[in-house]
């Protein structure tokens, strides 16, 4: 038990820290020339993608102080997406029995939705509150890349940090 | 994951209740952002103020290093470089010749005008820290702010044109909202034909102008600088060149390099006269002098303030007839 305990820890730790080092390189000016597609949204798709596997190494408090932070740190609406993304986090927090045995695809599709349903709420509610939202072709194609990269950022939180699936077993624990 | 079942009985709602309080709270505060929006900007700024100076030393490597990979392909491609600077260099000998004779023509200009040049045109050097780091933002954070006197709204640039303004400044930082951003709007004029137009930033590389009275008269080419109408900007500096797209749209083709931002020039500028009172710019001056004649048929009219009490100059009005 004390195992298991010091290995939610420590996913807790790495999960800190990979949202930290994605917002420094999102935050280095590197990028000031990339016009085209714009790039994936990483934080969300690694939060999701974790939560979907062990919801426990994901906690609330976590969520909210890495996705206040982004949104303080990328001139976004304070608040508007962290909102989004807790209320998201929850409602797929709830059904983790049912993921389990649910296969990639279907994984994969309930990510791709949330997505989409994020973003078009945030601009239903940046249109009621009367903020210019970003150009709608930017982001769609936002929410297309990030739906997109989600197989590898699962593959990559599989592979390289050994974080795998939660099993039936596991959730009534 | 030791939990006892009961404890899991309790846990649920208080953290259903968690959530709720959080997702109101969240509410709250994207609400205060819209109505108190100066303030929220301010805690931002002081925020950014705080994290990203720290996150300096673990940006510092990782950005040289990818600097030095960009100038290792650059390397790669050193003989086709070669050749355009020798190109480049043959058409800037002509450029030179032409340079030398305006600046001998401009000298004598400035001085048969006696004009004196604006002595507090001064400018902060900083240099870029952090880019916005959303797609659908173009920004750059830059290492001055407060503390070495910065204001909002004051034109950056880098060597040769403008970059954009300063919007939010923290302590240490402040952040340059590039004209490519989707909020950005100046006022510039085109030469030679000197129409006033509206740079426009849509998140591309290239800004679009809008609200020229005549386009007709524009070519691709001219120059665009700034009008310095908005108040803020001094009038002249570089901004760009005209260029025409494909659907028939002026953009502007922007003399700074925007892709590659590393020092940032922040151009002090001073406040122009302020009109607080619009009576004292429009009509003549209230009292009228002695011996001012009303025209026949018009009726003195009293601003909102004045006293109605007869001038002098209106009470002679007989005798002077």
């Amino acid at each position: 038990m004390r195992n298991s305990t010091q290995h939610i820890w420590s996913y807790r730790a790495l999960f800190l820290a990979l949202c930290a080092s994605v917002i420094c390189i999102k935050m280095m000016p590197l990028s000031l020339d990339n016009t085209g597609v714009p790039g994936p949204d990483l934080l969300l798709a690694l939060t999701l993608a974790w939560l979907l596997r062990q919801p426990a190494v994901v906690p609330l408090g976590a969520i909210l102080v890495v996705f206040l932070l982004a949104d303080f740190l990328f001139q976004r609406p304070p608040g508007l997406w962290t909102l989004l993304v807790i209320i998201a986090s929850e409602a797929l927090r709830r059904r983790p029995l049912t993921m389990t045995e649910f296969p990639f695809l279907l994984e994969w599709s309930a990510f791709s939705g949330a997505v989409f349903v994020m973003i078009v709420v945030e601009r239903m509610l940046l249109w009621v509150l009367f903020v210019d939202p970003p150009p709608l072709g930017l982001s769609l194609a936002h929410a297309i890349v990030t739906a997109a990269i989600y197989p590898l950022v699962v593959g990559i939180s599989k592979f390289l940090f050994g974080l795998r699936k939660i099993g039936p077993a596991e959730v009534e624990a | 994951m030791a939990r006892k079942p009961q404890d899991q009985a309790y846990a649920r709602p208080v953290r259903r209740l968690l959530v709720m309080v959080l997702i109101l709270v969240l509410i709250a505060l994207v609400l205060v952002w819209r109505i108190d929006n100066p303030r929220i900007e301010r805690m931002r700024a002081a925020i950014i103020d705080r994290v990203v100076p720290n996150m300096e030393w673990a940006m510092a490597p990782v950005t040289g290093l990818a600097r030095m990979v960009d100038g290792f392909q650059s390397y790669a491609r050193l003989y086709e470089q070669n050749e355009e600077l020798r190109r480049e260099l043959q058409q800037m000998r002509s450029w030179r010749e032409a340079a030398l004779q305006l600046e001998q023509e401009n000298a004598r200009l400035l001085d048969l005008n006696r004009v004196r040049l604006d002595p507090e045109l001064t400018f902060v050097t900083g240099i870029v820290m952090a880019d916005a780091g959303s797609p659908f933002r173009r920004s750059v954070l830059i290492n001055v702010g407060a503390r070495d006197g910065i204001l909002d709204g004051w034109a950056t640039m880098d060597g040769l044109g403008v970059v954009g303004r300063i919007s939010g400044v923290g302590e240490g930082t402040s952040r340059v909202l590039l004209l490519t951003d989707n909020n950005s709007r100046i006022p510039v004029t085109i030469q030679p034909s000197g129409q006033q137009a509206l740079l426009m930033g849509d998140n591309s590389p290239a800004p679009a102008l809008d609200f020229i009275e005549a386009p007709e008269d524009i070519a691709a080419g001219d120059r665009i600088v700034t009008s310095g109408d908005d108040g803020i900007f001094p009038p002249g500096l570089l901004v760009g060149q005209v260029v025409e797209t494909n659907d028939r749209m002026l953009r502007a083709r922007l003399a700074a390099d925007i892709a590659r931002l590393r020092f940032l020039r922040v151009m002090r500028s001073h406040p122009g006269t302020t009109l607080g009172d619009p009576g004292m710019l429009i009509g003549p001056p209230w009292p009228p002098p002695e011996g001012f004649v009303l025209p026949p048929g018009a009726a003195p009219t009293f601003r909102p303030g004045q006293r109605p009490v007869t001038p002098l100059g209106l009470s002679r009005e007989g005798t002077l007839e």
